[in-house]
């Protein structure tokens, strides 16, 4: 029996050595067919534009869906310019209040129908009809309307087949990138009950007009976009395909980057980010400054008063209610030294709210409150904030300064951050707690103002409407996570919606930031770069603060260039 | 008792049992803290958005409305819609539970040749390094956490020797091979995270069948048969292995539970399409009817292989028919 047993270890080896000799996977022609393989971390939650959250998909959905116009972000001025795209022009009107667009009039759907006016007109309707509930709803709200009333119909209107004019309530910066957002096929949807669009099995399987069309979509594993023979918006892919493989370990994305099974990775963390452009030669990194910042959140206002009244003012929080506080919780962490040891060149320190992106509205001469120790304990000495008891921490009016920061589960570096963070306020004897929480949890209670403080990550808008974050009616904009209210940043936010040209409000931006450094809601920590590592085949990249697939239509692969090849053993 | 009426029963026993698990599933993803909704909001979504689809997935009502209706529509045979996917429950579960069960069946026949084999060798060199290193190694590797098999897997058979894919299901294109070319792909990407699922189990398992095998070969049908003259393989294959797999064949049944849970997790780290994955997503999203779904379809999936494995076991061994 032993023997027989032997004699199937042979076999076992022979499987092993199949394995041995087959070519690494992607590898296969990967540098004979210009196609490119991008790794992402989870699926696609859809691809009908109305219902799409998730980053990703909105950018494949930007790639099937072309909207009138296209979008680019000049770094030097820190605008959002426009460019044609299925509007081949467009006019102003009626003192900067309409705009119309002339179609590009040879525009034809996957199934053969052309692309017409009434694409976007209805476009238009479904994102802002409240039974579809699309999360881009909020796309129609500066549309006219006729008697306090939204129709979008009169407010997108159809003149012809290749022309649509939008009629704003008022003339301002942000029309364009209102009119920008994905268009759909009328003819398709308009047969559908548009409460069961959400469900509706041809988000599954799209009509689209874009560079790409979608080839197919395996849940889980993998979404394939073949390049769309037929488009002239703005023209077919150059790539043959785009393939976004889904692998949801960091660790597995990377060691296939370096591989060479896949081509491009985000989300790469500065650590690896700094091994990558040292050992792995075929690769390029990727550093954009981002509009991702990570902070501190103090809850301005007590959670339990907040949750049983209706006011539109609500009592301070006991420990967090006073801005000298908070300024002095700032002043007692070192951010430079937390920017030095976990991003390196791929963040810096943030404050006021603003993204050093938006060159016209970010406060260059202001700088962070510095780090100060001594600063930050006479600051809390002026608060009545004193030892008295000798056990090390903090007490006023017989209340220790004491508190639980949540931090929601998953992420590495805040996990760390949020332990340096506790070692530095102890030195101002202020005693925190640590306590992680699971992700859903965690934005539901947050969003809630249920915490006394957080560490957690955010992202600024493209558009410079801030409301979200910093409006003061707290029922309204439950994003504004700390409950921070001031009558002067209301007033700001207001006035810079009526300008006419975003920068004209450049002033007033800076005035809100100064206001944010004076009230300290919460502590800014860095603004964190975005890191894409891609495999130098692959060229023509416009990577960058509109995202990884930006105009993917452009990538092609130069087969000359040094790849990773399959390593046999 | 005949094997049909004692199959019958334990279906029938299993009724109750599947029912009182979704009841206990639906009430606890409720209590969960969490809101499914807040899955779709963002900074610039209306807070009317929140209401709508609030009221679209049916989370307005109170709780015992919704388990009413949840109630309802499974005694009709319908599973409700999956809020993150969009779609009926059951296609969802349909579309990922043909990968499960061939990781999971994959796993099951690598632990039982694998188990066979070490047991085998552990009963012919009795007494050896080997025989004792196996049994002292059986706890030790059967508390071996997946993940953790999982990655040393990794880091040695994809990473450093780059022998096998690290993940997925297919390699890039693979969907669209054929025949031979097809089914390798699938089993260069099956072999990591069915090894992962078998490990574990294979040590116990061949502890068991060990144990067993010496327990059989000291019967006195053995002693004789040997003493008949009969040659060692025809006495291994016909009366010691018949007589010392019935106890492991129970094992094997509760295992498969084991096996299950191993999935989950692997899943997740070879991002291999199954089941285990779509119920972790779905835990993490809040998606209810998805996490009733998939949790329905394991505890089938364990009744079902204990039912089968007490099957074979009655009849392989007729007196445990008896009521």
């Amino acid at each position: 029996m032993g023997s027989r047993v032997l004699r199937v270890l042979p076999c076992l080896f022979a499987i092993a050595l199949l394995g041995c000799e087959t070519k690494k996977e992607g590898m296969t022609g990967a540098s004979h067919r210009p196609v490119v393989t991008i790794a992402i971390e989870g699926d696609i939650d859809s691809f009908n534009p109305l219902f799409a959250e998730d980053i990703t998909a909105g950018e494949i959905n930007d790639l099937l869906f072309p909207a009138l116009v296209s979008s680019s972000f000049d770094i030097t001025s820190g605008e959002l310019t426009y460019g044609p795209l299925l509007a081949r022009s467009w006019e102003y009107a009626d003192e900067g209040r309409d705009v119309v667009f002339h179609l590009l009039p040879n525009a034809r759907w996957t199934d053969g129908s052309p692309v017409t006016a009434r694409d976007v007109q209805l476009t238009y309707e479904l994102y802002g009809d409240p039974a579809v509930a699309s999360v881009r709803q909020a796309a129609v709200d500066n549309l006219r309307r006729t008697r306090g009333e939204l129709d979008v119909r009169k407010s997108v209107e159809v003149r012809d087949d290749s022309t649509v004019v939008f009629h704003f309530a008022a003339a301002s910066p942000g029309q364009l990138f209102d009119a920008g957002l994905p268009i759909l096929p009328a003819h398709v949807l308009e047969k559908l009950p548009r409460k069961d669009l959400r469900t509706d099995p041809v988000s599954t399987s799209p009509v689209s007009f874009g560079p790409f069309s979608l080839a197919r979509w395996i849940p889980l594993q993998e979404v394939v976009l073949e390049s769309n023979a037929q488009s002239v918006v703005p023209y077919p892919a150059k790539l043959s395909q785009l393939i976004l493989r889904i692998i949801p370990e960091y660790r597995t994305r990377l060691s296939q980057l370096e591989s060479g099974e896949v081509d491009v990775v985000g989300g790469i963390r500065p650590e690896d980010a700094r091994e990558l452009t040292r050992n792995a030669a075929a690769v390029e990194i990727i550093s954009t400054p981002g509009r991702d910042y990570d902070f501190l959140g103090w809850n301005n206002i007590d959670p339990e008063a907040a949750a049983t009244t209706t006011s539109a003012t609500v009592k301070p929080h006991k420990l967090f209610g006073s801005s000298g506080v908070r300024r002095a919780l700032t002043m007692a962490i070192n951010r430079e030294e937390l920017v030095e040891a976990y991003l390196g060149d791929h963040g810096r320190v943030a404050f006021g709210g603003i993204s050093p992106l938006f060159t016209w509205a970010y406060h260059q001469s202001m700088k962070p409150l510095p780090f100060d120790p001594q600063r930050s304990s006479s600051l809390l000495e002026e608060e009545g904030w004193r030892d008295s008891d000798g056990d090390g921490v903090l007490d006023k009016n017989g209340l220790r300064f004491s508190f639980v920061l949540k931090v929601p589960a998953g992420n590495q570096m805040r996990t760390v951050v949020a332990a340096a963070v506790q070692q530095q306020l102890r030195h101002v004897k202020i005693e925190m707690r640590i306590e992680q929480v699971e992700r859903a949890t965690f934005w539901q209670e947050v969003t809630m103002r249920k915490y006394d403080a957080w560490l957690a990550g955010f992202s600024v808008p493209l558009q410079m409407q801030l409301d979200d974050l910093w409006g003061s009616d707290l029922q309204k904009y439950p994003f504004n996570l700390m409950g921070f209210q001031n009558a002067r940043v209301d007033s700001i936010l207001a006035a810079v919606r009526s300008l006419k040209a975003e920068s004209d409000g450049a002033l007033l931006w800076r005035e809100f930031q100064e206001i944010v450094q004076e009230e300290q809601p919460c502590t800014f920590l860095f603004w964190i770069n975005n890191i894409v590592a891609v495999n130098k085949r692959v060229r023509g990249t416009r990577i960058g603060v509109l995202g990884t697939l930006h105009h993917a239509w452009e990538w092609h692969v130069d087969t000359t260039a040094q790849v990773v090849t399959a390593v046999s053993h | 008792m005949s094997l049909v009426r004692f199959v019958t029963r334990r279906v029938l026993h299993s009724v109750p049992m599947l029912f009182g698990l979704g009841t206990l599933v639906f009430f606890l993803s409720r209590l969960l803290p969490g809101d499914p909704v807040s899955l779709y909001l963002s900074p610039g979504v209306p807070p009317g958005v929140a209401e709508h689809l609030r009221s679209q997935f049916g989370l307005d009502d109170p709780l015992w409305e919704q388990y009413l209706a949840w109630l309802s529509s499974t005694f009709r045979g319908e599973w409700g819609y999956s809020f993150a996917h969009g779609a009926p429950v059951d296609e969802v579960l349909l579309q990922f539970l043909p990968n499960t069960l061939l990781l999971g069946g994959a796993a099951l026949v690598l632990e039982c040749v694998l188990a066979f084999l070490l047991a085998a060798l552990a009963v012919r060199f009795t007494g050896s390094w080997f025989d004792r290193a196996l049994s002292s190694l059986t706890l030790i590797v059967y508390s071996l956490p997946s993940f953790w098999v999982g990655i040393m897997l990794l880091s040695l058979f994809s990473f450093s020797f780059t022998i096998f894919p690290s993940s997925q299901m297919h390699s890039v294109g693979g969907e669209q091979m054929s025949g031979l070319a097809a089914v390798v792909d699938v089993l260069k990407h099956l072999a990591l995270p069915a090894l992962t699922v078998a490990i574990p189990g294979t040590a116990v398992m061949a502890r068991y069948l060990r144990t067993s095998i010496t327990e059989t070969m000291k019967q006195d049908y053995v002693v004789a048969a040997v003493g008949m003259g009969l040659s060692t393989g025809r006495v291994f294959r016909s009366y010691i292995l018949p007589n010392s797999v019935g106890p492991v064949i129970s094992v094997l049944g509760i295992e498969i539970g084991v096996l299950l849970t191993g999935v989950l997790v692997t899943e997740t780290l070879f991002a291999w399409p199954g089941m285990g994955r779509l119920a972790v997503m779905a835990i993490f999203t809040r998606d209810y009817p998805l996490i009733i779904g998939c949790t329905l379809c394991g505890g089938f999936l364990i009744v079902a292989a204990n039912l089968l494995a007490d099957a074979v076991r009655a009849w392989i061994d007729p007196r445990i028919r008896l009521p």
